[in-house]
């Protein structure tokens, strides 16, 4: 992982210093509200239902076990003991006092971390792929990328205070797991017909009230221009964002309003004005952020191993988290193991301090020391030898984080909602609850195949709810939280925004509402057809009537 | 107001102009955008320095080709919330290299003077409220600079 030069630490340290500063202005009555709450946002601090609460960015969802351990400390020094692990794969503690925040981000600034551009109108951390080195299609690894761009938009001066917040999101495959189409900036290693590699812009994807996928505003940027390009679109967007309506001063909007073709022609003319400028990547530097994102040393004979094998002919239980919870790597005799930060009837993406702790130690033991975040609230192990997958495993059982719940329902995606957020409308971690005691047979959840539920507790959509096979909207009416399905929806190479089934339902009635669509599914779908793809086949139709049946 | 100028105190010299009534005085004039579209020829035919306010809205091209008869481009930051005028100092510097005084006027505080001088902004207008010499301090708050900006265009990768 990219590893910090003394320059890099330097300004962690001053920022946490200068945010200091701020803090002791605002409590001496300096800072007016209002202004400090835009200080506050840009590092990660919001004032929430019950306490502050400060999210800490994890650059492209990559963790060392020692910055796990350090998040563990701050939870327990700082907090409640628990940390909560988001859609952006970024770290929340809920429970922080606003005096002691600087203590926090000093504490986090001795292993790299720090919450600069957490929130805010500004650039936000840049999301990537959580498998990113480990399939043999990818074109070349996002990661180093990422950084780069991590590096130009931290404290950019001309970028901190935009319209509204940004989002950027950079892959280095075809198979989207970053959900770059959702993001205000989706950035794609391609390759030419020259054989060349460069980037595939794209712009204006986004979710909240207007959900929207991105556009592809160049096919190809060569690949030295990647920042140059970005300042271009990011001028444009500071000068000609709407700031008067919140809800339209995200960029989607302004592309939405002045066509894709005027927009880019706006990005291309300022583009051209700063091209080949100082700005232009040199390859010094490229090469300098690649070298720390080299492959670790695999075991060139970690396929020879036999234990795996006759532990997955013996143990019917390892060889289902096998199936569900890991995928094959690149690199023989290894796998890549996702753990779920979803242990029964407990807050998704939530995790304790002696769970951090122990990650941590098995991190150490067996993935070269690296934990990686997701952004459907997972971790992931991306270096797993076969002959450690049987003892990780066990491990990871007595932990809570071996449910062999990836892509079924179980895997929810869902904010913290009305119990923690301020902006939330309605309840979400009790229908989580709700979902995860009706359906618990995991064969019934197997035989539904990949079907990604996201629930989100306001129309802000942290948990991605357009774009969940099957998304659950929470809405107040009149105090009772109700709930809005959209089915259809995918943040995956095949993006697209899920249609809204029909009115919203009550608290009670999600479990009932939910197992009708299933039901449905189950009865019309063809041969091992997913539940998205049933859903573009027949439309909304058929589950409408079901759902919303007369003894409703 | 307190004025900042190259991370001094300064007297401010300008007389800031908003109606057509005060064209008529002598002495360097900063005048409102609207006006100087309105009395360009007659303010560049008159003795003393000249300067224009501008803002988000303001649509800059008939000022450009005046800009090297321009001492003075002060960029209105209507609330703290709005950056659209770092976007246009940096543009006044980079793009038709202005080389007068860029000040920043309006919601002038603390928390982005190192940002606006970053992009190329060199004189702060600070409402007298909100003044302190310890403000002067904002400008070495942070030291290291990943971007190439206006007083250093270099990017971390071109600074060795």
């Amino acid at each position: 992982m990219y590893i910090y030069n003394e320059l890099d630490q330097q300004l962690i340290e001053q920022r946490a210093e200068q945010f200091r500063d701020q803090v002791r202005r605002y409590l001496a009555g300096q800072i007016a509200e209002d202004e400090f709450r835009v200080l506050r946002l840009q590092n990660g601090l919001y004032i929430q239902r019950h306490a502050p609460m400060l999210r800490v960015a994890i650059n492209y969802g990559l963790l060392s076990s020692q910055q796990l351990r350090a998040l563990a400390e701050v939870s327990r020094k700082y907090d409640k003991s628990y940390a909560h692990f988001t859609t952006r794969q970024n770290v929340q503690f809920n429970w922080p006092a606003l005096e002691q925040v600087p203590d926090i981000l000093a504490d986090l600034a001795k292993v790299q971390m720090h919450a600069i551009q957490t929130s805010g109108s500004c650039i936000r951390s840049v999301g990537s792929d959580h498998f990113a080195g480990v399939f043999a299609d990818e074109i070349e690894d996002p990661r180093p990328w990422s950084e780069i761009i991590r590096q130009w938009a931290a404290l950019h001066p001309e970028f901190a205070y935009l319209p509204r917040k940004f989002k950027i999101a950079c892959t280095g495959s075809r198979s989207d797991r970053a959900a770059t189409q959702v993001h205000d900036i989706g950035v794609h290693v391609v390759n030419n017909d020259a054989g060349e590699q460069g980037f595939e812009i794209l712009v204006g994807g986004g979710l909240g009230r207007t959900p929207m996928i991105g556009k592809v505003i160049r096919d190809f940027l060569p690949r030295q221009e990647l920042l140059a390009y970005l300042e271009a679109i990011l001028r444009v967007y500071n000068l000609w964002g709407r700031r008067d309506n919140k809800y339209k001063a995200r960029i989607k909007i302004l592309v939405q309003s002045l066509g894709v073709e005027d927009f880019r022609n706006r990005v291309e003319a300022e583009w051209e004005r700063i091209k080949g400028g100082e700005l232009t990547l040199t390859d010094a530097y490229v090469d300098r952020i690649k070298a720390d994102f080299q492959p670790p040393a695999y075991d060139a004979n970690a396929a020879a191993d036999t234990s795996y094998a006759e532990k997955l002919a013996s143990e019917r239980d390892f060889a289902v988290w096998i199936e569900r919870n890991t995928v094959p790597h690149k690199v023989a005799g290894y796998r890549a193991v996702t753990l779920t930060l979803k242990d029964y009837l407990k807050a998704p993406g939530d995790l304790s301090d002696v769970q951090m702790d122990e990650v941590a130690d098995l991190a150490d033991r067996y993935n070269f020391g690296e934990v990686r975040t997701t952004h459907e609230q997972n971790m992931v192990f991306a270096h797993i030898k076969q002959a450690d997958l049987y003892p990780l495993w066990q491990a990871l059982g007595e932990l809570g984080l071996a449910r062999p719940v990836v892509g079924t329902i179980n895997d929810m995606i869902c904010c913290p909602g009305l119990d923690f957020c301020s902006l939330a409308n309605a309840e979400t971690l009790s229908v989580a609850r709700q979902v995860q005691e009706r359906f618990d047979d995991m064969d019934y959840l197997y035989d539904l195949g990949d079907l990604s539920l996201k629930m989100s507790g306001c129309i802000n959509a942290c948990a991605h709810h357009h774009v969940g096979h099957i998304g659950i909207l929470g809405v107040d009416k009149n105090g009772e939280s109700y709930y809005q399905f959209t089915l259809g929806g995918s943040a995956a190479e095949d993006a697209s925004i899920g249609k809204v089934l029909g009115k919203s339902i009550p608290l009670a009635e999600v479990g009932d509402t939910l197992q009708k669509i299933l039901d449905t599914y189950v009865e019309i779908r063809d041969e091992g057809e997913r539940f998205l793809d049933t859903v573009r086949r027949v439309g909304n139709q058929p589950f409408k009537e079901r759902v919303y049946a007369a003894n409703h | 107001m307190p004025l900042i100028i190259d991370r001094q105190p300064a007297a401010d010299t300008w007389v800031r102009v908003d109606s057509e009534e005060g064209l008529k005085q002598s002495g360097d004039l900063l005048v409102d955008f609207a006006l100087w579209l309105e009395h360009a020829d007659q303010l560049k035919a008159r003795d003393g320095r000249l300067g224009v306010v501008i803002d988000g809205d303001s649509e800059l091209d008939p000022l450009l080709s005046d800009l090297d008869r321009l001492a003075l481009v002060a960029v209105a930051f209507p609330s703290f919330a709005d950056g659209r005028g770092f976007s246009l100092a940096r543009m006044l510097r980079q793009h038709h290299g202005f080389t007068g005084e860029i000040r920043a006027v309006g919601d002038v505080t603390w928390d982005r003077l190192r940002y606006m001088a970053r992009c190329g902004i060199n004189a702060y207008d600070v409402p007298a409220e909100r003044y302190s010499d310890d403000m002067l301090s904002a400008f070495d708050e942070i030291t290291v600079c990943y971007q190439g900006a206006e007083d250093d265009p270099r990017p971390i990768y071109r600074q060795s």
